[in-house]
């Protein structure tokens, strides 16, 4: 276990190494800059002044070593756009986005493993037509189309849900409003990952089903409810478990175009906010935080799985 | 029983999911309609309204990143020497009265007496000597609107409450300046700081002296201001302005409509239909200071022949793009001094109605014909080839469309090319690396278009089509330095005439601005949103 | 249950390789949704590549109807926001999102299958080190990366094509390698080794040939992908520009008319949802026909 730990570790840096890598030379030798440099009326001594004044002036590869530097200590540098610092910006709109995808998985799982098991029991009925046609335009309908269409039914035909935002939060937090902001975000969100779920708990539930020891629970007369629930189901989650690490990064990249469609103040938003602004350190510090993000969920993930399957253990 | 037993599960699940939704809608709305009968209490006094914002802002108008969503807060926090009046001619804010030397190279402006800052210090001729000296004049900091101030070269306290400008050479606009997101910040909290990162003021606590004060700011969600009880004019009437962070701009519509958002300008008019048919909203125009325009690299030999500019303007059907792309809120523009600053404006000047044979007529005439039978003009064997260079940002895609169209039809062989915004900058406003591109210019209420178009400006700065005439070069800079209204008049009336005939710029539109409005709240002037902000203290609500 | 699998086939001495091929189109028939999706697909791309030629309306010209006139004979879908005709548009820019999902599936296709197959044939420090990367890429939200290079380097077509391509390649390398290992182990592949081919030449000659019909079903996946991840790069303004119309920037321009004209959006949603279907379906088809498993049952 502390190999495949270490093993993991080292992978993770060199990881993180090419992705900051690529970014940051992608950013800034790309044409344009941070927006209070391309500020359309400045005139040509206060872009001057600001190139300094950001340090622009250097030259790309100092300044990669210089970013890197700090960023080893912690300190992921100044937004050009907000002078605010890159870890408190990011730490600002993080938590929304993990939010989002927390719901969305446990929605996802819940009702993937709901709608994967009815499919799998009633193989090749119209309950699993049904359930499999619909997972499939799951996956075909573009999502921020879908969340457009609800956005058009729910909010401006039903004025039954708000639109945009996270509701109101702190002080005048309140759960009606919060589900009511939450819910067709998460909605969207999972139509990126549900199909996936149900799917796999399909198949993973019909291999279960055909196995010997299933056959001999139910031949030796245990109840159907007891067979499906203590023997095949259990069996069946071990491996959804390990796809839930798989469907993470397709989660987060999910989420930049949901969190834009329902004005999430996530990271996704953020990104978009700095790559339009050239904001070079947000960028990179939103770059490094969500692989950092991923690489921490698969590495949960897979020890989770590990202490759950006995023979991921064995061979760990 | 198995399967009655997944029916159940389902539908508890649904049902949970539905009636969740549901719940948390009606709560939402009552919420939204419960905020006005609750605030609105025993007087028409109170209430509170709320702006929509696209993005965090900044509270420091001096901040290179400060846009217009931190303009519409910080002229509500902070108050600059003057404001634009409701005839926009500067009007007195901080400073009660000005005047100008004879040789008009210093201002003096007497400043009020009562003014004390939201954290209960004096503001004082110190203050605003701080701001200019430190802020503003200091070419290391590369303040926002500086560059209005390049003239200024020190800005002295004479006493607790006389501050004087010292001008390098006459700047008649210098009060409208002084009304254009230039507000004055606090001396005793800036002394010795970086004014960029004291995130403490830019970020979470700006004081100023405006009749609001900051009360919470939620990165990503929302500001809300106070009334500022010791405001030295009037008490504001309502108890609140709230700020929300809303990117994008359906949502605006739906909230409006919702009534969740009061009041706002619309930056993009194609819901305007929706919103005059919803009841509860007002929707007004109301002209700014803003034009748009087309141009084409005067660097390049090809664009130096007038006639070849003329018959640009003559191809398009201006009126078309005003009604499809605009809905109709804007006027045709043929100089650039707009029809909000009504004593400067005259629309007697060569007119471009769209005429495709004129256009073709002039071209022909600059020796531009199509020769080859290809539906394009060519010269010398060579099509008539223009790259369009289009940033991506609100209408003007749209619009560059519109426009590549006309020119096509009258053989101009046009290809647009769409960037970033950023890049756009880049490649056409710093590197001049271009041919053709479309964008607009805002600016204060203040005929003065030298940044705009005089010959200094060519090279770098914001003459980006590179136009060069001696005879605009005099005029403008006569009209910069008069400071008599009867002699600019004059002034800018040739100038106008001067732009119609020699168009440095293809003028397109003076736009309006599409107000929208809550119908209960009232004591709004007649103005541009922007403008109205400096008038917030007299809004109120209505039962 | 990879490992499971693999195990089971190459326990199957005899490859029905060559049945195989002929096989899959019978197959097919047999899954009535795939063989209609197939049908459906042929008819779209006829129409989009040829009605261009067909409809007189230019997808940029002006007409004189207006702008958001309603539906007529002269203008079946009616014109769209500037006044231009919504069908030219539709004819036009189904063929700029069809082919950029083709060229961006072809190329996803040679980079996943070139680095799948190599890691799957040579083994050793190739395969970790591709697999590595493979595995690598998979695990960055890639969807922050497009975004940010499109940003700053600009959106032309091409470089919508390569950045889709880019991201798009791992899936193909994960299936090509798993087949790779399964038939280099098959006795033709090593009489081959043994009799001294070059390994390129046992690559294009034995080994690709047999997962072809792998490579069909992923690329058939991969266009659908390619399709939606075209769509969805246009929503935040970085996909292909106008006035080139693709059905992604034509949704994307409908946003704004949400409240005043909500049928712009519906149609370039709808051709969008259904071409990406039929090829889901396909792909899904063609899957379950490779697998006589899933075809016995």
């Amino acid at each position: 276990m502390v190999r495949f730990l270490l093993n993991r570790f080292g992978q993770s840096i060199i990881l993180l190494f090419i992705v900051t890598v690529i970014t940051f030379f992608l950013i800034n030798l790309a044409p344009g800059g941070p927006n209070g440099v391309m500020r359309m009326d400045a005139s040509p001594e206060e872009r001057q002044a600001m190139i300094e004044r950001l340090g622009l002036d250097e030259p790309v590869i100092i300044r990669y070593f210089e970013w890197v530097g700090s960023a080893l200590q912690g300190d992921l540098g100044t937004s050009f756009n907000s002078s605010e610092a890159v870890v408190q910006r990011i730490a600002d709109r993080l938590p929304y986005t993990i939010e989002l995808t927390v719901f969305t998985i446990i929605f996802s799982v819940a009702a993937g493993i709901i709608l994967g098991v009815m499919s799998a029991l009633k193989r090749g009925k119209a309950t699993d037509h049904v359930i499999n046609f619909s997972s499939v335009i799951g996956l075909s309908v573009p999502s921020f189309w879908l969340g457009l269409m609800l956005i058009l039914l729910f909010s401006v035909e039903l004025g039954w849900l708000p639109s945009s935002g996270v509701g109101p939060r702190g002080a005048d937090f309140e759960f009606g409003g919060w589900l009511s902001h939450l819910a067709m975000p998460v909605l969207i969100l999972s139509t990126t990952v549900l199909p996936n779920i149900v799917r796999f708990t399909r198949s993973s539930m019909l291999e279960v089903i055909s196995q010997n020891y299933i056959r001999t629970a139910r031949s030796k007369g245990a109840k159907e409810f007891v067979v499906l629930y203590v023997h095949s189901l259990r069996n069946a989650l071990i491996p959804i478990i390990s796809i839930i690490g798989v469907l993470i990064p397709r989660l987060l990249s999910g989420a930049v175009i949901t969190e834009a469609i329902f004005g999430w103040t996530g990271i996704g938003t953020l990104i978009i906010e700095a790559a339009n602004g050239r904001d070079y350190p947000l960028i990179m510090g939103i770059t490094v935080v969500i692989t950092l993000v991923v690489i921490v969920s698969n590495l949960v993930v897979d020890v989770v799985y590990s202490q759950v399957d006995p023979r991921v253990k064995n061979l760990a | 029983m198995r399967r009655k037993w997944w029916l159940f599960v389902t539908i508890v699940v649904m049902t949970m999911f539905l009636a969740a939704c549901a719940y948390g809608g009606d709560e939402a709305s009552e919420e939204a309609e419960g905020a006005e009968p609750e605030s609105s209490g025993e007087s028409t006094e109170g209430g509170s309204i709320s702006i929509p914002i696209v993005a965090d802002p900044t509270f420091n108008p001096w901040h290179p990143n400060a846009y217009a969503e931190s303009n519409v807060i910080n002229r509500v926090i902070f108050d600059g020497l003057t404001k634009p009046g409701k005839d926009l001619v500067p009007a007195p804010d901080l400073a009660e009265s000005w005047e100008t030397s004879e040789d008009g190279l210093t201002w003096t402006f007497n400043l009020r007496q009562d003014v004390k800052w939201h954290d209960g210090e004096d503001f004082t001729a110190e203050d605003v000597a701080f701001t200019f000296n430190e802020i503003t004049l200091n070419e290391e900091l590369g303040a926002n609107s500086a560059s209005y101030f390049g003239q200024v070269e020190s800005v002295e306290a004479v006493d607790e409450y006389t501050v004087q400008f010292n001008l390098s050479s006459p700047v008649a606009a210098l009060p409208a300046y002084l009304s254009f997101n230039t507000e004055v910040i606090p001396e005793h909290i800036f002394q010795g700081q970086d004014p960029w990162n004291l995130t403490s003021f830019n970020k979470e606590n700006p004081v100023g002296t405006g009749p609001f004060k900051i009360k919470s700011y939620t990165s990503g969600q929302s500001v809300v201001l106070e009334r500022n009880d010791d405001y030295f004019g009037d008490t504001a009437k309502l108890d609140e302005v709230e700020y929300k962070i809303l990117p994008d701009a359906n949502t605006h519509v739906a909230q409006l409509l919702s009534g969740e958002l009061s009041i706002f300008a619309l930056d993009d008019t194609s819901a305007v239909e929706r919103i005059e048919s919803a009841d509860g909203v007002d929707v007004n125009g109301r002209d700014t200071n803003r034009f748009f325009w087309l141009i084409v690299n005067q660097q390049q030999e090809r664009f130096q022949d007038v006639k070849v500019r003329q018959a640009m303007e003559y191809a398009m059907d201006r009126e078309n793009i005003i009604d499809t792309v605009l809905q109709g809120y804007g006027t045709i523009a043929n100089a650039g001094i707009t029809p909000a600053l009504s004593e400067y404006y005259t629309d007697d000047v060569k007119q471009y109605p769209y005429d495709p044979e004129q256009a073709k007529q002039l071209l022909a005439e600059a020796g531009w014909e199509d020769t080859d039978g290809d539906g394009f003009v060519d010269k010398d064997g060579e099509n008539f080839e223009i790259v369009f260079d289009i940033g991506i940002q609100g209408d003007l895609e749209a619009i560059a469309q519109l426009v590549q169209q006309y020119l096509i039809d009258v053989g101009l062989d046009v290809e647009l090319n769409t960037m970033d915004w950023n890049t756009m900058i880049d490649k056409v406003v710093i590197q001049r690396d271009y041919a053709m591109t479309l964008n607009w210019w805002r600016y204060p209420p203040d005929p003065d278009l030298k940044a705009y178009m005089h010959s200094d400006f060519a090279d770098q700065g914001n003459n980006i089509p590179a136009y060069r005439s001696d005879e605009m070069d005099r005029l403008l800079e006569a009209g910069a330095e008069t400071s008599s209204v009867e002699e600019r008049k004059e002034i800018y009336t040739e100038a106008q005439k001067l732009m119609a005939e020699e168009l440095p710029y293809m003028f397109l539109w003076y736009p309006q601005e599409v107000q929208v409005k809550r119908s209960n709240i009232s004591g709004v002037p007649e103005l541009a949103f922007g403008d109205t902000l400096h008038y917030i203290q007299e809004w109120y609500m209505e039962e | 249950m990879l490992g499971a699998s693999l195990k089971e086939d190459v326990n199957q001495a005899e490859p029905q390789e060559e049945k195989r091929r002929f096989v899959l189109l019978t197959r097919l028939k047999q899954n009535k949704v795939a063989f209609f999706s197939l049908w459906f697909l042929l008819i779209v791309h006829f129409v989009v590549f040829v009605g261009p030629v067909l409809w007189p309306l230019s997808p940029d010209e002006l007409t004189d109807v207006g702008a958001l006139a309603p539906w007529t004979l002269q203008h079946p879908f009616g014109t769209d926001d500037l006044g231009r005709d919504v069908f030219a548009r539709m004819l036009h820019g189904g063929r700029v999102t069809l082919l950029v999902g083709l060229c961006a599936m072809l190329f996803s296709l040679i980079i996943g299958t070139i680095i799948g197959a190599c890691a799957g044939f040579f083994g050793k420090v190739v395969e970790s080190i591709l697999m590595r990367i493979t595995e690598a890429m998979m695990a960055i939200p890639n969807f922050f990366f497009v975004l940010v290079a499109l940003t700053v380097l600009g959106t032309t077509p091409v470089m919508v094509v390569v950045v889709i391509a880019l991201t798009g390649w791992v899936e193909i390398a994960r299936v090509v390698y798993g087949e790779t290992l399964k038939w280099k182990e098959y006795e033709f592949v090593e009489a081959a080794n043994a009799a001294g081919a070059s390994a390129r030449r046992i690559l294009l000659k034995y080994v690709v040939p047999q997962i072809l019909p792998s490579i069909i079903v992923s690329g058939t996946l991969a266009i659908a992908w390619a399709i939606l991840t075209e769509s969805a790069i246009s929503y935040l303004g970085l996909g292909i520009q106008p006035p080139t119309p693709t059905w992604g920037n034509m949704l994307q321009n409908s946003q704004q008319y949400i409240w005043t004209a909500p049928i712009l959006g519906v149609l370039p949603g709808v051709a969008i949802t259904i071409v990406v279907l039929a090829y889901n379906f396909l792909g899904d088809g063609l899957r379950d026909a490779l697998d006589p498993r899933f075809a016995k049952k």
